[in-house]
């Protein structure tokens, strides 16, 4: 009888040692965990200014550098209104955002050689183009960032060239135009009278 | 009937029963070969070299992966010789093996892809391909959104401009199979997976008989039914022994994934020249290359993957 008490205090005392000790969720907690830092590495912003080695941006030479014109001393004030008509970049037809998006949603007002500034204040060189670009497109950024999304040339295994965003979507009109496809290869020769029948 | 038929033999000179009662010479001194056989079996050899126009050394070389390391110099010796011969340049033939820790991966946007074929030239000007009769090794398949039927696609497609509204387009190359049916079919071994997972010809040892391309799925593997036709001054003489060197007549050519240029490092040549920059490239045993990346974030498909061919060469959707 008494050896019976014992068991009902032992049995249930062992089966609790035994599920501790087993800890069906542990490792599948270890995995998303795992899972859950790889993320977060994934979406850790670049920490220097030299991480992506880039080319030159394609800006063209007959109106940089912009401070030439657009400057505190010259004779263009700044103007936050919309405007269909420019009188001068008549070259560029915006079609990038929508009415949403102007001039002075990107260009920085006051100093028109850089970017508007992220959160840290600091301006951002065309150089950095794509720091502006993430603002928006931050997935597409990611992706850029580990080179998902765009091109690279070089090494598999050692350096890369990236291409920045406007060297393939030009930022006032960011759709990849059309290309000319090359010819397509030659069908197989067959005879005209079989060609006849199909 | 039967009496009229062994009456014949019986009287027939060349019947396998008659014996004349004195047992030849040569049987009993062993396997002798009598002059007429040597002289037919001789004659027949010297005639397949002549028509075939393969020197002696060619003949008697080995499969490249029973090579030595002298067999190897000296075939690539010889080869140099007779590139320089038949094209008049000077030949780099590499024979570089396989990186350390390397298993090759390729991915393509399957969204990206406008369908241009740029892809397919910067092939045929990187791997030496026949130009006349044309050998491409990539096609560049063409679909109806909506539709994954193979046999809707067309690879013909000629528009001014791509890409077309209501289409898409995929392109099919060698997918370097982790299993792959055609390596297994080869009756003389002469192509093969190498460590580093890209499946190669040694085009000297292939002997022609097309078993491989029939059995691969994806039609990656080419046939040169002539000698193949090159330009001279469009040739690359940068070239891998299981690569991109010169074929010749009757022999079966592959994607390598631009072996000449993966092994030192480069990407291939396919994925440099893609303007929308949907081809990537990289070692799946890295954890941190863009290819194992893709593989572990995106949505990924392999094509026919119900064969169990295991392809290294995956369609993704980037977003």
């Amino acid at each position: 009888m008494k050896s019976r008490k014992w068991t009902l205090v032992i049995v249930p005392l062992v089966l609790c040692i035994l599920a501790l000790s087993l800890d069906v969720g542990g490792g599948l907690t270890e995995a998303q965990l795992q899972e859950d830092s790889e993320a977060a590495k994934d979406i850790r912003p670049p920490t220097s200014d030299k991480e992506f080695p880039v080319p030159v941006p394609p800006l063209p030479k007959t109106i940089t550098p912009c401070r030439a014109c657009h400057g505190p001393e010259k004779d263009f004030p700044v103007n936050f209104r919309r405007r269909e008509n420019l009188l001068v970049h008549t070259n560029i037809r915006l079609n990038h955002g929508g009415i949403r998006l102007w001039c002075l949603d990107c260009h920085h007002p006051e100093n028109r050689n850089y970017l508007l500034p992220l959160s840290d204040g600091k301006n951002i060189s065309f150089e950095q183009s794509y720091l502006l670009c993430g603002k928006c497109h931050g997935t597409i950024y990611r992706d850029w960032r580990y080179g998902i999304h765009g091109k690279r040339t070089g090494f598999w295994n050692g350096a890369k060239s990236y291409y920045l965003c406007v060297t393939c979507h030009d930022p006032h009109n960011p759709r990849f135009k059309p290309l000319v496809p090359m010819p397509a290869p030659k069908k197989p020769w067959t005879p005209p009278e079989v060609r006849a029948k199909h | 009937m039967s009496d009229e038929i062994i009456s014949r033999l019986n009287h027939s000179e060349v019947s396998p029963l008659k014996y004349d009662g004195e047992i030849s010479h040569s049987s009993l001194e062993g396997p002798v070969m009598d002059r007429r056989t040597f002289l037919v079996g001789a004659a027949s050899v010297l005639g397949m070299l002549a028509v075939s126009a393969c020197s002696w050394e060619e003949f008697i070389q080995n499969n490249f992966q029973r090579m030595t390391k002298e067999e190897m110099e000296h075939t690539i010796e010889r080869l140099g010789e007779e590139y320089k011969a038949k094209y008049g340049r000077d030949f780099v033939v590499g024979v570089e093996g396989p990186v350390d820790h390397t298993l090759f991966g390729y991915a393509l946007d399957i969204q990206r892809c406008i369908g241009c074929r740029r892809c397919v030239y910067a092939c045929v000007e990187e791997n030496n391909q026949s130009r006349d009769p044309q050998i491409q090794y990539i096609r560049v398949l063409r679909f109806k959104d909506g539709d994954m039927d193979l046999e809707h696609s067309t690879i013909y497609y000629d528009p001014d401009e791509v890409p077309q509204a209501g289409y898409y387009y995929m392109p099919v190359q060698c997918q370097q199979c982790a299993n792959a049916p055609c390596t297994k079919v080869c009756p003389v071994k002469a192509t093969w997976t190498e460590p580093d997972g890209i499946v190669v010809v040694d085009y000297n040892w292939c002997i022609g008989c097309r078993y491989c391309m029939a059995a691969c799925p994806y039609m990656g593997r080419w046939f040169n039914f002539t000698d193949p036709v090159i330009p001279a001054d469009k040739i690359n003489t940068v070239t891998h022994y299981l690569g991109n060197r010169p074929r010749m007549r009757n022999v079966v050519e592959k994607c390598t994934f631009c072996i000449q240029r993966v092994r030192v490092g480069k990407y291939p040549a396919c994925v440099e020249v893609c303007p929308v920059g949907a081809r990537k490239f990289g070692n799946l045993l890295d954890p941190d290359s863009e290819i194992s990346r893709i593989i572990r974030t995106k949505r990924v498909f392999r094509l026919k993957s119900e064969l169990n061919t295991q392809p290294k060469f995956y369609y993704f959707f980037a977003s």
